[in-house]
């Protein structure tokens, strides 16, 4: 059976290796190119490979870095999720109308005890999530299809809540999530993006659950024949998502300070690509969350390093497109992947 | 002498005619994701016109896509509307939006955005050239014309990115050379959160060298200067400026951290209105809103409508006028 989780674990010590070997690989080469820029005298010192800079690198991918956990399992299930990047901003909408002195830009807006809007953002992530996976199973419609839909509804009631307006004037409470340091150098953004990992994987690879997500997208027909409830399953990882991007969305308004209409445009395909670089199959049943891990951190040395280097925008482009499509052609594990 | 009686009265009735129709006006905005055009919308439905009823307006989201918004224009044309004010998305794209009403009879007002074209009834915008100096001006005064600026800019090839940066480059000539160094210059896309991802990556780099952030909109000023403050660094140790004059622009001026250069949404939605109306209603047509009167000692001149370019003058908001303009956004 493909999808079973110990035919994949022997394969998986491979693709662990590649991605790993993969990052170091650019952090290697990235560096190089800013030594060369150094000595050159373009600019005075090498920032790339600081302490601060790796730092301010896994800052900076904290958003992608938790869609992506969310995504991981939705592909893993044999599913997609196009929306998470409007839900993101949805609830991102929500929890800063529950967290602001801006009053009455939306009907119940103002500054309340920080659980509130977390709360309801969270809730409202999941809720969209929920909504996804019901109408997924339920309906027995291609995830491709909800999922997109879901991504204009979620846009459009994102523009109806302060009727197309950014909500600022954020609490400091909220602002907390997204500028606050733990110990005073450990940023919250990656404090929560490591724990929700922490967590995920153990769900992911230690419970039955998991097992079910592996079994769900691997074959779904033998999954139910089995026992599975995977109408439920997908329900649970969809919702998961949900609750991943809303939580995702907390972070981002919380950083730039607004929740503005238009965050998170084209995030799921940061997301996708973060998943498909760690060697997960976009056919289902096969993943590892640590893949994503390392995925993220390729898109967010790659965005980083590149600003450094200053590189041109249009070939920053270029050079993204060609390493996500290069990094699913070197997966050693890519035949075991493919139908 | 009987003929002379016919055609008084045939005017006079004519003329009442128009005054109790409705003129029915599509609005096509190119998008309404930014503030800015949300802030236009309001305006237009505050426009005296429209709050008496003699203007109706019917706003269309063209979605940031050019063919969307010249496939709306269609529509309107389609529906028979008195007028079509256009906010375009590209200053080549969506040319057949005037070439489409022009062909249907339909009058036809460019506002915000510029257009390629010579062909609409008028054009309301403000020039983005002037903007750019205006802002990189504040900026290299604040460092009297000397030290490390950083530019941020707009979409790359967008009329915004390549007339602002037209600007940006006048008023950095203007300093004596090799005074200001341009460390970086790199687009954020008009966006808060690239722009945040994007300066923290320069300060990561330059560490304590840069002394101004030049950015093209006030979102990606805002981002700059998150990242400053994220980075532990004193916002107001920087010269920091940006364009659009948007809610949080205006706040963060009165905080001392950034100049603003507004661009005033209120004259170029309003100002179309009035000239839509002029063009749909005819000469006896009086403009209603109140800033032709504001603009006009500025040099907005009303001249009955007929001028083919209006340029509102941007206004430069420091921390002497921020409070009017906050007060006037409540």
């Amino acid at each position: 059976m493909r999808g079973s989780a110990w035919h994949i674990w022997g394969e998986t010590s491979f693709r662990k290796f590649g991605i790993v070997a993969a990052f170091l690989a650019l952090c290697v080469l990235i560096s190089i190119l800013c030594q060369l820029q150094v000595a050159a005298g373009e600019w005075s010192d090498n920032a790339f490979l600081t302490a601060a800079n790796l730092l301010l690198i896994l800052h900076q991918i904290a958003v992608n870095g938790i869609l992506a956990v969310g995504m991981t399992f939705v592909i893993i299930s044999g599913g997609i999720d196009l929306s998470v990047g409007s839900v993101l901003a949805f609830a991102g909408m929500v929890a800063a109308s529950f967290a602001t002195s801006a009053a009455g830009v939306t009907p119940w807006s103002g500054d309340y005890v920080i659980v509130v809007p977390l709360a309801a953002a969270l809730l409202a992530g999941a809720a969209c999530g929920a909504v996804n996976g019901w109408i997924i199973a339920r309906f027995r419609i291609q995830a491709f299809v909800a999922t997109l839909g879901m991504l204009l509804a979620a846009r459009g009631f994102t523009m109806s809540l302060a009727e197309g307006n950014p909500i600022s004037s954020l609490s400091d409470g909220l602002r907390w999530f997204g500028t606050g340091e733990l110990l005073g150098v450990v940023p919250v953004p990656v404090v929560l993006f490591l724990a929700v990992f922490a967590l995920a994987w153990i769900v992911l690879n230690r419970s039955i659950f998991g097992r079910y997500v592996y079994a769900v997208g691997g074959n779904e027909k033998s999954a139910r024949t089995s026992g599975i409830k995977t109408a439920r399953v997908k329900v649970l990882v969809y919702t998961l998502a949900g609750a991943l991007a809303g939580l995702a969305g907390i972070i981002l308004t919380a950083k730039t300070g607004s929740a503005q209409t238009g965050a998170g445009t084209s995030y799921e395909l940061d997301a996708i690509a973060a998943t498909v670089i760690g060697g997960t199959s976009l056919t289902g049943g096969v993943g590892r969350l640590s893949g994503t891990l390392f995925g993220a951190l390729i898109i967010g040395v790659m965005n980083n390093g590149l600003d450094i280097l200053g590189v041109e925008s249009f070939y920053q482009l270029i050079i993204k497109g060609v390493i996500i499509v290069t990094a699913v052609i070197i997966d050693p594990s890519r035949k075991q992947a493919a139908i | 002498m009987l003929a002379a009686i016919l055609a008084a009265l045939a005017t006079a009735g004519f003329a009442d005619a128009a005054a109790a129709k409705k003129t029915r006006i599509a609005v096509l905005m190119y998008g309404n994701k930014a503030e800015f055009v949300q802030l236009m919308q309001r305006y237009g439905k505050t426009h005296p016109a429209v709050a008496s009823g003699l203007a109706d307006l019917t706003f269309y989201d063209g979605r940031y896509d050019a063919s969307v918004q010249n496939d709306q224009a269609q529509l309107a044309i389609n529906a028979r509307y008195d007028a079509i004010i256009v906010n375009p998305m590209d200053f080549e794209a969506n040319i057949p939006v005037v070439t489409k009403a022009r062909a249907a009879h339909i009058p036809v007002i460019v506002t915000n955005a510029r257009l390629n074209s010579e062909d609409m009834d008028s054009e309301i915008v403000s020039n983005d050239v002037l903007g750019g100096y205006l802002e990189a001006k504040a900026v290299l005064a604040k460092l009297r014309c000397k030290g490390n600026v950083v530019i941020i800019e707009g979409p790359i090839g967008g009329s915004g990115e390549i007339q602002r940066g037209q600007g940006n480059d006048k008023a950095l000539a203007e300093c004596p050379k090799g005074a200001v160094r341009v460390l970086e210059r790199k687009t954020a896309n008009w966006s808060r959160a690239e722009a945040l991802d994007l300066m923290q990556n320069w300060l990561s780099k330059h560490h304590g060298a840069i002394n101004g952030v030049i950015g093209q909109n006030d979102e990606m000023a805002l981002g700059a200067i998150e990242a400053i403050k994220a980075a532990g660094l004193n916002v107001k140790s920087f010269a920091i400026a940006g364009i659009d004059g948007v809610t949080d622009a205006l706040g963060a001026v009165k905080a001392g951290e950034m100049t603003s250069i507004l661009q005033d949404a209120r004259a170029q939605m309003q100002g179309s209105i009035d000239l839509a109306l002029r063009a749909a209603r005819g000469p006896g047509y009086r403009p209603l809103s109140p800033i032709w009167n504001q603009y006009a000692p500025l040099g907005l001149k009303w001249n009955d409508g007929r001028s083919k370019h209006y340029y509102v003058p941007w206004t430069v908001v420091t921390k002497d006028n921020v409070d009017a303009l906050l007060r006037d956004r409540r």
